[in-house]
């Protein structure tokens, strides 16, 4: 007998993720399809990780609306779940007070408050690192920063603990309306729901192929960064962009919420690929330099993500080829900040009521050893003696921490996926010392050969082989 | 209160320990992995003890040696399984599973080793697909897990991790496809180059690199190409090789993060060290890798010895360290350490490396035009850290060591 959901989300990226959790608590059942071996594997782990003001999209539009109203929710949103999220606010700067107003004028219009247009001076305040050209800029209060692959991780992990189903390595391979309801094959399942949302991010047209519903056109824009050591972290406090232009917001400087410092992104059109470039990771240095001198030789990482792209705005509309199927779209930036607003949205156009419960369940917070107090660490390791060993020596991260991650309500098999919840991984030597240690925390405690840990999906084993002797276990 | 804590259980710190006990000090030796010996143990070809134990051993038994000298000092006491959490003058804090605790001593000698240089180090672009591996990493899981990272390999960088590696491959009939080298020259030693790439046929090409990686799970492919002499990429050189593994063998960097405080040297990225190899901050004392790289263990020991002996020195308040004079690198020499001696009787030991491969010519130690030390290079290149006997007693300016034209 095949199970019968209310929602199938296919998609597990923030948005897919947020929808999940929001239905869960609302008391539906809901199915999440994710084709990667976990979530936030898309542009949801590959961005700023910045929950923008509002002042950049343009009036009357979805981003404009969605943006400020997520923006709004994200302070509560982080403290349900326990994910860090940091008011570091944000400037805009350059030399052309034009532009300046005109961006002040379009944020009072999106309907900001907490705007304001400073001078070299009181922008230096904000930011003492910034290049001696800038004369103005404009300074929103209300930017945070947040780790949008773990902001991602736990609203997966509240869904499932309020009842959610997450099928990973998994795609829709067939959809057939049967009545009201939509019979669903998947790799190894069937089931029905009664309604669909494609929130498939690179991947929506392919998705939509398989269902039906509308296809448009998409356009892939992908975004290269560098990582720099948190030892650069003094460089500046504040989220730094330049004057927007038809490309985007441009290549800002961020702090990160883990302290590390983020360049980037470029805006170059692209096919889905990831992959970086020699000229793009120059475009970073020679924009970037325009802001702030950046050290790039203590980059510890260059990553690139992919935007996918819907002309004008966001596409979130009803599917009216077929119904019952929620479309969305050409979810780019700001995607990670409107995500909570989005969720609700969606709740509306299905006729849903958006009521998660106060009663619902909550995760319990992420934490790291490191960041307790001396007490709080000496205890912690009488209690849990895996506190005691560490294994990421960049980051201090103990095989507690990693154990920690691996006892979740959602699975993790591998070294990425521990990376993204408790950055094993993610220091200077980027894994150098830490990535076979993790490897084998992961089987032993998965109850798997160290040959079937993957570093992020299917395809990605670390070994080809045993050597002649055979392998040592 | 201890009179010696060595941080890091390497050689390094275990000829450091040795030394330190000797003097009579009470040592601490702290290693964060469960064995002593460091990378050692990883490296289970040959060639390692020929000036240190006079005979030729393998990376574990060099270890082995080292540890069971250890073991004969009641004075050293060893904590396995012991992470340094933070580092002061007097006071090193470390974590194992007993807790986070602070630990007094007279004196610290940080010998903390390297680690890899990373992709993202070098800018290498493409895809991030696992089969990227450093070849630290690579030798690791061949050697200490049993298991080939990849059948077709392709080497980025000819240190002499990378040139061992490529050997090592081969005797697991993976095939070396290439061996790509971006400088002119290697600066692995000659006789790597020789036993594990020469004697097995594996194409290496300088002035080469890799222009992207390409693959999306696991690596699948690499384009590459010639640089030109500014190491731009000559794009109509660019060609495909495929493979399901790249090693990067790129060079090491000192693992100084744990004392931010430490004045570093420019050229080697390590701390900047006095002839007791005392850092800028009283009573811390670096030597091995973490204070520049070195091409056998036997020097690192060498060397070492001396940091623990200092370090006993120092905690019973017997180093001088009155009117320091500068040492410099000078003409053809690319760095020289110590940056600072101490004006009086004696010799120290100069440690250095050459810009540029040179044949038949002096390197000199001066100052003042007084001639300090002198040695003959029958040949000498990048690869090998020298050494001069420098005789300070005339020293009463600057000391610079040169290459004679």
């Amino acid at each position: 007998m095949s199970q019968n959901y209310d929602v199938l989300i296919i998609g597990a990226g923030v948005v897919g993720c947020c929808l999940a959790s929001d239905l869960a608590r609302s008391g539906y059942s809901v199915v999440v399809v994710e084709k990667a071996n976990d979530v936030a594997t898309g542009a949801s782990k590959a961005n700023s990780g910045l929950v923008h003001a509002g002042y950049d999209p343009k009036p009357n539009t979805l981003k404009a609306r969605l943006n400020l109203e997520g923006n709004k929710m994200y302070p509560s949103l982080c403290q349900r779940l326990g994910v860090k999220l940091k008011k570091t606010g944000a400037i805009v700067v350059g030399n052309d007070k034009g532009a300046v107003d005109a961006l002040y004028e379009r944020g009072k219009q999106n309907g900001l408050k907490n705007l304001e247009v400073l001078g070299r001076d009181g922008l230096l305040k904000l930011c003492p690192n910034l290049n001696s050209d800038i004369t103005i800029g404009l300074y929103a209060k209300d930017a945070y920063i947040v780790s949008p692959y773990l902001l991602t991780i736990c609203l997966a992990e509240e869904a499932i603990l309020n009842g959610a189903t997450f099928l990973l390595n998994d795609k829709v391979k067939n959809c057939k309306k049967q009545g009201k309801n939509f019979e669903i094959t998947a790799k190894n399942t069937t089931f029905t729901a009664k309604y669909i949302v494609n929130s498939a991010g690179a991947g929506y047209n392919e998705v939509a192929k398989v269902l039906g519903s509308e296809r448009y056109k998409i356009e892939f824009r992908r975004g290269e960064y560098y990582v720099l050591d948190s030892t650069e972290s003094g460089l500046t406090p504040i989220t730094v962009f330049p004057l927007p232009s038809a490309a985007g917001k441009g290549v800002l400087v961020t702090p990160t919420i883990d302290g590390n410092i983020l360049v980037g992104p470029t805006s170059y059109q692209s096919d889905v690929s990831t992959k970086t470039t020699k000229e793009g990771l120059d475009d970073v240095k020679q924009k970037s330099s325009a802001l702030i001198e950046v050290n790039l030789r203590k980059a510890i990482r260059q990553f690139a993500g992919i935007r996918a792209i819907t002309e004008g705005d966001f596409t979130i509309e009803k599917s009216r080829k077929v119904e019952g199927v929620i479309n969305l779209a050409g979810i780019c930036s700001p995607g990670l900040s409107s995500a909570p607003a989005i969720s609700k949205y969606v709740f509306s156009l299905l006729g849903l009521e958006y009521n998660p419960s106060i009663s619902a369940k909550k995760i319990k917070p992420y934490f790291l050893l490191k960041d307790l107090n001396d007490d709080q660490i000496n205890s912690l390791i009488v209690k849990n003696k895996s506190y005691g060993r560490i294994i990421c020596k960049c980051e201090n991260i103990t095989e507690g921490d990693i154990l920690f991650a691996l006892n979740r309500p959602l699975r993790v098999n591998s070294i990425d996926g521990v990376k993204r919840r408790v950055r094993a991984g993610m220091g200077r030597c980027q894994g150098g010392f830490c990535k076979l240690p993790v490897a084998e925390i992961i089987a032993k405690h998965n109850k798997i050969s160290l040959d079937d840990v993957l570093k992020e999906n299917e395809g990605s084993k670390l070994f080809v082989s045993p050597i002649r002797g055979g392998k040592n276990d | 209160m201890t009179d010696v804590i060595v941080i890091g259980g390497g050689p390094a710190g275990m000829a450091a320990a040795i030394e330190s006990a000797k003097n009579g000090a009470s040592t601490i030796l702290i290693e964060r992995n469960k064995e002593l010996g460091g990378i050692l143990n990883q490296c289970i070809h040959n060639g390692f003890g020929l000036h240190y134990f006079n005979e030729e051993l393998t990376g574990p038994e060099f270890a082995k040696r080292l540890e069971k000298e250890v073991k004969k000092y009641k004075n050293i006491t060893v904590l396995l399984n012991t992470f340094v959490v933070s580092i002061k003058s007097g006071e090193v804090v470390v974590q194992n599973q007993e807790g986070k605790k602070k630990l007094k001593t007279r004196s610290i000698v940080f010998a903390t080793g390297a680690r890899e240089k990373t992709p993202a180090s070098i800018t290498l672009t493409g895809t991030r697909p696992e089969g990227v591996l450093t070849a630290g990493v690579a030798q690791k899981m061949v050697n200490v897990y049993g298991r080939l990272p990849g059948k077709n390999v392709v080497i980025l960088g000819s240190g002499d991790i990378g040139l061992i590696m490529a050997r090592r491959l081969t005797y697991e009939r993976a095939k070396v496809k290439a061996i790509l080298e971006i400088n002119p020259a290697t600066s692995g030693l000659r006789r790597n180059i020789l036993q594990c790439v020469e004697d097995y046929n594996i194409p290496l090409f300088y002035k080469h690199t890799v222009f992207e990686v390409v693959g999306k799970d696991r690596i699948e492919g690499i384009y590459y190409g010639q640089v030109d002499s500014n190491y731009n990429p000559i794009l109509s050189t660019r060609k495909f090789l495929k493979c399901d593994c790249l090693i990067l063998s790129v060079g090491l960097v000192p693992e100084t993060d744990l004392l931010p405080e430490m004045k570093l040297m420019r050229a080697t990225s390590g701390g900047e060290v006095d002839e007791y190899l005392m850092t800028n901050i009283p009573g811390i004392f670096t030597c091995g890798n973490v204070l520049h790289i070195h091409d056998l263990v036997d020097n690192v020991c060498l060397e070492s010895a001396d940091a623990g002996k200092f370090a006993s020195l120092y905690a019973k308040g017997k180093l001088n360290t009155t009117q320091p004079i500068k040492v410099s690198a000078g003409q053809g020499v690319s760095y020289v350490v110590p940056a600072v001696a101490y004006a009086g009787e004696g010799k120290f030991t100069a440690k250095f490396r050459l810009k540029s491969k040179v044949t038949k010519t002096n390197v000199v130690a001066k100052s003042n035009g007084n001639v300090l030390g002198k040695k003959f290079l029958l040949a000498g290149v990048p690869g090998e850290m020298l050494t001069l006997e420098v005789d300070k007693s005339l020293a009463k300016d600057e000391i610079v060591l040169e290459v004679e034209t």
